[in-house]
């Protein structure tokens, strides 16, 4: 299985442990992984604030990027930014040739956890961690990708680890995108609902898929200066402690 | 009142008109956007609601009603549904009837004349002096301890609905299983529909205070189910 | 209570964020719906096959709307009701205050309808001399209070029942108490005696079958009934997109609406009423009189994103789930509508330019989506909505205007944004000078709070820097990364 990775701009500059982490395991699951360097940003932002044009024109880009390729699968650690390669159709609803090129590369891209079982059916990818951790549902995996059996199933797959269901892990962690910023009073009430379940829960971290949200608990965790540690699905599955 | 006529005449056509134009208007985008909307939908269509094989329609309406706060005996008899409605009468201390025309309710309630006001055809003003209303109902569903009244069957229905208690007598036939089907039974092809038609699941209730529940609002506090199952001979 | 507008909802959001009574009760509202509806879902074979039957029957409706509602108009007619159209509120406002004067109304009571909510209506009866007295308990309690309802179902839960005491207590002249069944029984005894000398009875419609021409309108208190079967005359509101096809599709929307709403398997009381009394003897109104509302809606329809908003049968179940009304509650959104269905019908309604933060305050979490019993694609609107605000037209409308509103500096960003991230070059240049400008900020890999001078440079950095802690660009990149290691190992 030869595999393309979306590295998505936020892990590629601000988490590339994730990144690491991410190949790391794909390998071990016996694929072969390509990183194609032109690939910037999917155009999320753009998207999400109602500024069309900007995002209609990373798409494109995307999209000849991508579908370049000659791999099985496109793969992302992240759920939002996967969802937006879904959204693409979308931004060309008045263009048939650049639809049709936007369906198909949708219908390639998926997400990492999603990937990993739904695809190539692997649930042990070799991984260890001792302690109590928590998985947080980031809302566009849960809510637009269906992903919420997968990343169960890795990290109960994991050695050591005692997985304890969150409160309300399907709750919104209140970031939004900008909605973080434009609104960040809101946010930070949603977000404070959420602590408060992770306090609860007594764990030594936070897993997710998406690093948005672990920027969104993260920063509030160490803020008020939690040891709580936030982690990335897939370093938690390199993690080896 | 022609002036009016004419402003409201022009208004059904304006509306008519701006809908046929929007939707005119949507054209261009339907077939992509459903496209869209398909391929991202994953649903088995079955629609099938659970029906309880083990239970009867009668015992299934009678854990329905029950479950919504309203009382159900079965009787076997008018006499014991006389009986049925006495104890009621006592244990509420009703004083005053208002009953429906139903023939069924109007040979139950007969014997209780002598101890209660029975009154028929009430005005308004009456019917806010009564302490419980019985009537029939012409149908009932089991799924969900529902009666259906039709007003064209049976008359002075607000007897269901002024007084703070409500007594229905009904035939255990007239029981169904789903609300489908009374639907269906209700818009029988060749038959006008009556002109009002209520459904009533329980006693009237209230979440509207720290949704904390309350029975009894503007509706009656209590509803009290009478079903006559059919004897032999 | 001052009325809040949708215009300044960033200060009514702050605002209620600080109530602390408010979030009390939003959170039981969060929790105690939440799980009511969680339980009657499974009281459905297929719960999601019956939210896609409801689906699919509104979109045949919206479809043909004109066709189903000449239909309905026609059988209404036949039977006996009067039917009145109004383009807009103004209108529809006009017809009721006509009808009222031609009756001579003396005493009107009203039942709880969000439609009336939206044309004013109460407010417009009381300037000509007309006092129409609510009787749906939480419409009478904010009534009595001279506020507005802040939920779609029930309208009086950012009050406590403390504060509803006092009120009666204040308004009604009983002894205080904080038990709900004396509160609920002076409701009834107070209102009883409004139910038996009313002369016109005021109610909205929840659906309108074209098949028959008849109204459904549910409830659980028994004030619908009440009201319209005592008075002579019973004026009935209803929006253009309340039509439905046949009979026998009100089997779906019974099973999703109070499911949807309350957590019940189906209300106390559904009235199905078609046209008038046969007789004179018979109970009942004399006369029935439908008012067709349009009010912007008929404009929905022009773009199949839009048009899911008229499919909406006005459960709440979208302001239960949303995390967002569950900080704020729904005076914040100063629109009749609140939560996410208010946030997407106020801008197209009211105007986009009076709504233009409501489509932005949303995480676009997708839980409204998840909990809608007709399954409106709640982010797909929100989305759309804003791309109208900020580019004048979304996926192709037709733009009547331009982009409502903007800041200039937020579309340089996004322009500058776009034009240097779609090259290779220009994103990891400008990454390298991001690395370079942020150590002036950051501290052991973070950056903590700002200081003002920074906070005044970067708003949105401040915005985030206020209570969160924020991560810096690395020092070196996953590409840089990969270059350097990891490509090695194909």
């Amino acid at each position: 299985m030869r595999v393309s990775l979306f590295i998505t701009c936020l892990v590629d500059q601000m988490w590339p442990s994730i990144g690491t982490s991410a190949v790391e395991v794909l390998r071990r699951a016996g694929c072969e992984v390509i990183f194609d360097e032109r690939q910037t940003c999917c155009g999320q932002p753009a998207f999400n604030s109602g500024y069309r044009s900007d995002a209609r024109r990373l798409a494109k880009r995307f999209i000849e990027i991508f579908e370049d390729g000659k791999v099985d699968a496109i793969v992302s650690p992240s759920g939002s930014c996967t969802a937006m390669v879904h959204h693409f159709q979308e931004l060309f609803a008045n263009d048939e040739e650049w639809r049709q090129r936007a369906v198909r590369i949708a219908e390639r891209t998926h997400e990492f956890a999603s990937f990993l079982v739904n695809v190539i059916g692997v649930e042990d990818v070799g991984a260890q961690f001792k302690g109590r951790v928590t998985w947080h549902d980031a809302c566009h995996g849960l809510r637009d990708l269906h992903i919420r059996e997968e990343p169960r199933r890795l990290i109960q797959g994991t050695r050591g680890v005692e997985f304890v269901e969150l409160e309300n892990a399907d709750a919104c962690c209140g970031f939004g995108g900008t909605f973080a910023v434009k609104f960040p009073e809101i946010s930070v009430a949603i977000l404070d609902s959420k602590i408060a379940a992770i306090e609860k829960a007594n764990v030594r971290a936070v897993v997710s898929g998406d690093a948005s949200c672990l920027m969104q608990i993260g920063g509030r965790l160490t803020r008020n200066g939690s040891s709580v540690r936030v982690l990335h699905l897939a370093e938690l599955l390199t993690a080896q402690e | 009142m022609e002036k009016a006529d004419r402003i409201h005449s022009g208004s059904r056509q304006a509306i008519m008109t701006a809908i046929r134009e929007q939707l005119a208007s949507s054209e261009p985008f339907n077939s992509v956007h459903e496209e869209n909307r398909a391929r991202h939908e994953a649903v088995g269509l079955s629609g099938k609601l659970p029906v309880e094989q083990s239970t009867s329609l009668l015992e299934r309406f009678q854990q329905s009603l029950n479950a919504v706060g309203g009382h159900c005996t079965v009787v076997r008899s008018e006499a014991e549904a006389t009986e049925t409605v006495r104890q009621i009468v006592a244990q509420s201390k009703t004083r005053r009837v208002a009953i429906s025309d139903s023939p069924l309710v109007g040979r139950v309630l007969l014997p209780l004349t002598a101890d209660v006001d029975l009154m028929k055809g009430s005005t308004k003003a009456d019917l806010f002096t009564c302490d419980m209303g019985v009537t029939g109902a012409q149908w009932a569903i089991a799924e969900t301890g529902t009666l259906a009244l039709e007003s064209d069957v049976e008359r002075h229905r607000l007897a269901s609905l002024v007084p703070p208690v409500h007594v229905t007598i009904i035939e255990a036939q007239r029981i169904r299983q789903t609300l489908g089907e009374v639907l269906l039974a209700i818009d029988e092809k060749g038959r006008d529909l009556s002109r009002t038609i209520t459904f009533i699941t329980g006693p009237s209730r209230t979440s509207d205070i720290e949704l904390t529940l309350a029975i009894g609002v503007h509706g009656p506090a209590e509803l009290h189910v009478i079903v006559l199952e059919e004897t032999k001979g | 209570m001052a009325q809040q507008t949708s215009e300044t909802f960033e200060q009514n959001a702050r605002q209620a964020l600080t109530d602390t009574q408010l979030r009390g009760a939003l959170r039981n509202l969060a929790d105690t719906f939440g799980d009511r509806r969680r339980l009657a879902l499974k009281t459905v074979d297929n719960w999601e096959a019956l939210r896609e039957r409801g689906r699919a029957i509104k979109a045949e409706t919206l479809a043909h709307l004109d066709k189903y509602l000449e239909s309905f108009a026609n059988n209404a007619e036949s039977a006996g009701a009067k039917l009145h159209w109004a383009r807009d509120a103004a209108e529809a406002r006009a017809i009721v205050i006509g009808l009222l004067r031609e009756k001579n109304a003396q005493l009107v009571v009203k039942s709880k309808s969000m439609t009336t909510e939206e044309l004013h209506l109460n407010e417009a009866l009381e300037t000509v001399g007309f006092f129409p007295v609510e009787t749906d308990l939480g419409e009478w309690i904010i009534q009595l209070a001279h506020e507005t309802p802040s939920h779609i179902v029930v309208p009086a839960i950012h009050k406590s029942k403390k504060q509803i005491a006092q009120l009666f207590s204040a308004k009604l002249g009983i002894a205080p108490t904080d038990d709900v069944d004396v509160l609920t029984g002076t409701a009834r005894s107070v209102l009883r005696e409004r139910f038996a000398g009313a002369d016109v009875g005021i109610s909205g419609v929840n659906f309108g079958v074209a098949e028959t021409g008849t109204i459904l309108i549910l409830e659980n208190e028994g004030n619908v009934r009440l009201t319209t079967s005592l008075p002579r005359t019973h004026i009935a509101i209803m929006g253009i997109e309340k039509v439905i096809p046949r009979l026998v599709d009100l089997d779906v929307f019974l099973k999703l609406l109070p499911r949807s709403g309350t957590g019940q398997q189906l209300t106390a009381y559904q009235s199905l009423i078609t046209g008038t009394k046969r007789s004179m003897d018979d109970e009942g109104p004399e006369e029935l009189h439908v008012v067709i509302l349009d009010n912007g809606r008929s404009r929905m329809l022009s773009h199949p994103v839009t048009r899911q908003s008229l499919a909406c049968i006005r459960c709440g179940a979208c302001l239960n789930a949303c995390p967002v009304y569950q900080q704020i509650g729904g005076h914040a959104y100063g629109s009749v509508y609140p939560g996410p269905i208010g946030a997407i019908i106020t801008p197209q309604l009211n105007g986009i330019e009076k709504a233009r933060q409501l489509p932005f305050a949303s995480s676009l979490c997708g839980a409204c989506r998840e909990v809608c019993p007709v399954k409106i694609d709640i982010p797909e609107l929100l989305l759309h909505l804003r791309a109208e605000i900020k580019e004048g037209t979304a996926s192709g409308t037709a733009g009547e205007h331009g982009p409502v509103k903007r800041k200039l500096i937020e579309r340089l960003a996004f322009r500058l944004y776009a034009f240097a991230w779609s090259s290779q070059w220009r994103y990891e240049l400008g990454m390298k000078l991001a690395r370079v400008a942020q150590r002036a900020l950051s501290h052991q890999g973070r950056i903590g709070k700002m200081g003002r001078l920074l906070s005044v440079l970067a708003p949105p950095l401040a915005a985030w820097t206020d209570w969160r802690d924020a991560p810096t660009v690395a020092n070196r990149s996953f590409r840089d990364e990969w270059r350097q290691h990891l490509s090695i190992r194909k």
